[in-house]
């Protein structure tokens, strides 16, 4: 009883599992942007990798074709329809056609090792291993126990009466899934972050990003042009250069910023164009010197005239002591 | 039969770094612009003492020097950087009298003990000791050089005056084959390099199709032999062959977590075409594709099988020659969009854990210790130095 159970539910199984591959294989060619870019002489697709270049677009295509027509036939001829000789030989062709497969994985793990299986498309690039093996292994088993199955007829709805074939179902899911490295694939493509350091992030958004932010607006009156003079990027950071004046010399106001989609860190600094030094911000005026000046309060020399070089050092390679805190910083961030 | 294209500029490979430069920045491979941008990354990435808003900025996004960032996760600290000291300079490039060093010519005369180069009125001569060898595409007594021979001659570290080890006539390509004919191939080695021709040496036939057994148009090949010409006559495979056509590179591995700063492969060397003679420099295969470089546009891929962290010319890498200890800083001067198509593998010392991360220029290839005929060396890479 439980033996004609477990047979019964191979055939939706296995039904499954063939029409399955098909939709993956068909998604693979959608994706690919057609048949001869996903299949084409060049490419190697699983197993068809084992034939001469000419014939592994034909294979690939019959491999689908046949995985489809399996599939149909074993869901239309599980009943009663046509007799029990057509769903015979298709029981028996999906058994062959597993064998074959399993023959081949074989082979493929031999001669090309770094290859995946190719089952569902895209998802099975993981190199054939004993799980992939042992999957189309007993998915063979289970199409040869269904050979000598009779016509299968829908249980009444009861749930007791499902509860069985269900059982089944599941725990044979749950081996076929750990039989499966596209389960491992799936999910780590689901859950898959790219690092910064890899991220294709278009130079137009980072410059929309520094347009957007405090550092633009503190420093962009320095620019003499809109049009940067360098950009560049380093790991996870794009660099850009404005040509700038400082104390009516030229200078390079160089931003750093951090690419990130929304509100990325922004650092900038100042350099000699002539030197390579960095330079001292100019002084910004803050809310409170304004509102001293105002009243009619005296700013100190340091806040009236900005930060003032040290003696014996060329202009522009130190700060003075007594400018603002704000003012002597080489460089400032955003955030 | 198609002829191999000739001159190629070096600034022509990354012409447009994605913004209306002037013509000073342009010339992105020039040492004035990898002086320049390493200058402007250490002014912004600088650490300011007592600033607590940066620490604060620092600890929520790895600072702008990749050092840090490869230390902090090396350091298994995640984000928290090391920032560089306010008065630490960018680290130096390697002391070059301390690295074997490459001298360029042709031959004009050679002697059991003497080997001069250059021409009449200018000749540069070199003592050959004992343990000399030179190749030819075979090992040979330095002596057996002829007159007319264009060497690559590796001085020894401490003597600028004794030939440590000569190659005469050395030439490479690499690239995708397009056409066939017999034992003579048209290789395309990208866009700026333009087509190439191999001609294999028969008595070599055997040895490069154990390495390469599909010499078809669309796969990969690169040999090493003897420049005739334009022509090189094929004598060494350099490599083995990827079994994948160039235009069905297999999908990079999904890279989980922070790409370290290190980085082991394996490094390769190129010919200087177009390149200034004795230049010091890596191609990335790894360029931003934002530089809308000429390569990423030619070869349709602008992704290596190895996913490696973006960056740009100027960029300096530290360059660790794992077979020899050797280690140095060179700047990327370009794109290496044909080595970043393979993913082989590097046997010189023991297997390299990833295919090919750097193609060095001859000189950088030589002066971290790497024999040219043997193609390539292990290497671990350090990022953002």
């Amino acid at each position: 009883m439980i033996l004609t159970a477990i047979s019964e539910v191979q055939i939706p199984l296995l039904a499954a599992m063939l029409l399955g591959a098909c939709v993956a294989k068909l998604a693979q060619v959608l994706k690919a942007g057609g048949l001869s870019a996903a299949f084409g002489p060049t490419s190697a697709f699983g197993p068809t990798a084992l034939f001469p270049v000419s014939m592994r677009r034909p294979v690939a295509v019959s491999i689908s074709v046949i995985e489809f027509s399996l599939g149909l036939g074993l869901i239309l001829t599980a009943g009663n329809i046509g007799g029990h000789r057509p769903a015979e030989a298709f029981r028996a062709a999906t058994c062959l056609f597993f064998v074959v497969a399993t023959c081949a994985l074989v082979e493929l793990r031999a001669s090309r090792p770094d290859l995946g299986c190719g089952c569902f498309g895209d998802f099975s690039t993981a190199p054939v291993s004993f799980r992939t093996l042992a999957r189309s292994a007993l998915l063979a088993v289970a199409a040869a126990v269904t050979v000598q199955l009779g016509p299968i007829v829908m249980p009444p709805l009861h749930l007791s009466a499902y509860a069985e074939p269900l059982g089944i179902l599941a725990a044979e899911l749950l081996i076929i899934g750990a039989l499966s490295p596209e389960i491992g694939e799936g999910l780590i493509r689901l859950g898959y972050s790219e690092p910064c350091e890899l991220q294709t992030v278009p130079s137009g958004r980072t410059l929309t990003a520094l347009h957007r932010s405090r550092q633009w607006r503190r420093h962009a009156t320095l620019i003499t042009s809109s049009v940067p003079a360098d950009i560049w990027r380093e790991l996870c950071w794009r660099y850009v250069v404005f040509p700038a004046s400082y104390e009516n010399r030229p200078a390079d106001l160089v931003f750093a910023v951090f690419l990130k989609y929304r509100r990325p860190a922004i650092r900038a600094a100042l350099v000699d164009s002539a030197t390579g030094q960095s330079l001292p911000w100019p002084e910004i005026p803050t809310r409170r010197r304004l509102a001293r000046g105002s009243s009619g309060a005296l700013a100190t020399p340091a806040e009236a005239s900005g930060p003032v070089p040290l003696a014996g050092t060329p202009p522009g390679l130190a700060t003075s002591p007594t400018a603002p805190v704000l003012a002597d910083l080489p460089i400032s961030t955003d955030v | 039969m198609p002829g191999a294209q000739a001159s190629f500029a070096c600034c022509d490979r990354c012409a447009n770094l994605g913004t209306d430069r002037p013509a000073t920045v342009v010339g992105s491979g020039g040492a004035a612009t990898v002086a320049r941008r390493r200058l402007l990354k250490a002014a912004v990435s600088r650490r300011v003492t007592g600033s607590e808003a940066l620490r604060t900025t620092a600890a929520a996004h790895p600072g702008p020097s990749g050092r840090a960032s490869a230390a902090s996760a090396a350091a298994g600290s995640g984000t928290a950087p090391v920032p560089q000291d306010a008065d630490s300079e960018p680290a130096d490039f390697a002391d070059v009298a301390q690295q074997p060093r490459t001298v360029w010519g042709t031959v004009y005369d050679v002697s059991p003990h003497v080997l001069v180069i250059g021409d009449v009125g200018r000749e540069q001569r070199f003592i050959l000791t004992p343990d000399a060898v030179a190749w030819r595409g075979h090992l040979m007594e330095p002596a057996a050089l002829s007159h007319g021979d264009h060497v690559i001659i590796r001085l020894h570290p401490g003597h600028r005056d004794v030939a440590d080890r000569i190659w005469a006539n050395i030439g490479r390509v690499t690239g995708v084959i397009v056409e066939r004919w017999g034992g003579t191939l048209l290789v395309d080695e990208g866009a700026t390099r333009g087509q190439q021709v191999i001609t294999l040496h028969p008595s070599a036939l055997g040895r490069i199709q154990v390495r390469f057994p599909t010499l078809e148009p669309g796969y990969l090949v690169d040999i090493i032999g003897l420049r005739d010409g334009e022509e090189l006559v094929g004598m060494i495979p350099a490599t083995s062959q990827p079994a994948y056509p160039a235009d069905s590179m297999p999908a990079a591995p999904l890279v989980n977590g922070r790409a370290v700063g290190a980085i082991s492969g394996s490094a390769t060397w190129h010919e200087p075409r177009g390149e200034p003679a004795g230049i010091l420099g890596v191609d990335y295969p790894a360029l931003d594709p934002e530089t809308g470089c000429a390569e990423d546009a030619a070869t349709g891929t602008r992704e290596g099988f190895a996913r490696l962290p973006y960056l740009a010319i100027g960029s300096v890498l530290r360059v660790r020659n794992e077979c020899t200890g050797l280690d140095c800083l060179v700047p990327v001067t370009g794109c290496a969009s044909i080595a970043r198509l393979f993913n082989d593998r590097c046997v010189t010392c023991g297997t390299s854990p990833r295919g090919r991360i750097a193609d060095l220029t001859l000189a950088s290839f030589i002066s971290l210790g790497g024999e040219l005929e043997r193609g390539c060396f292990n290497v671990t890479v350090t990022i953002g130095e």
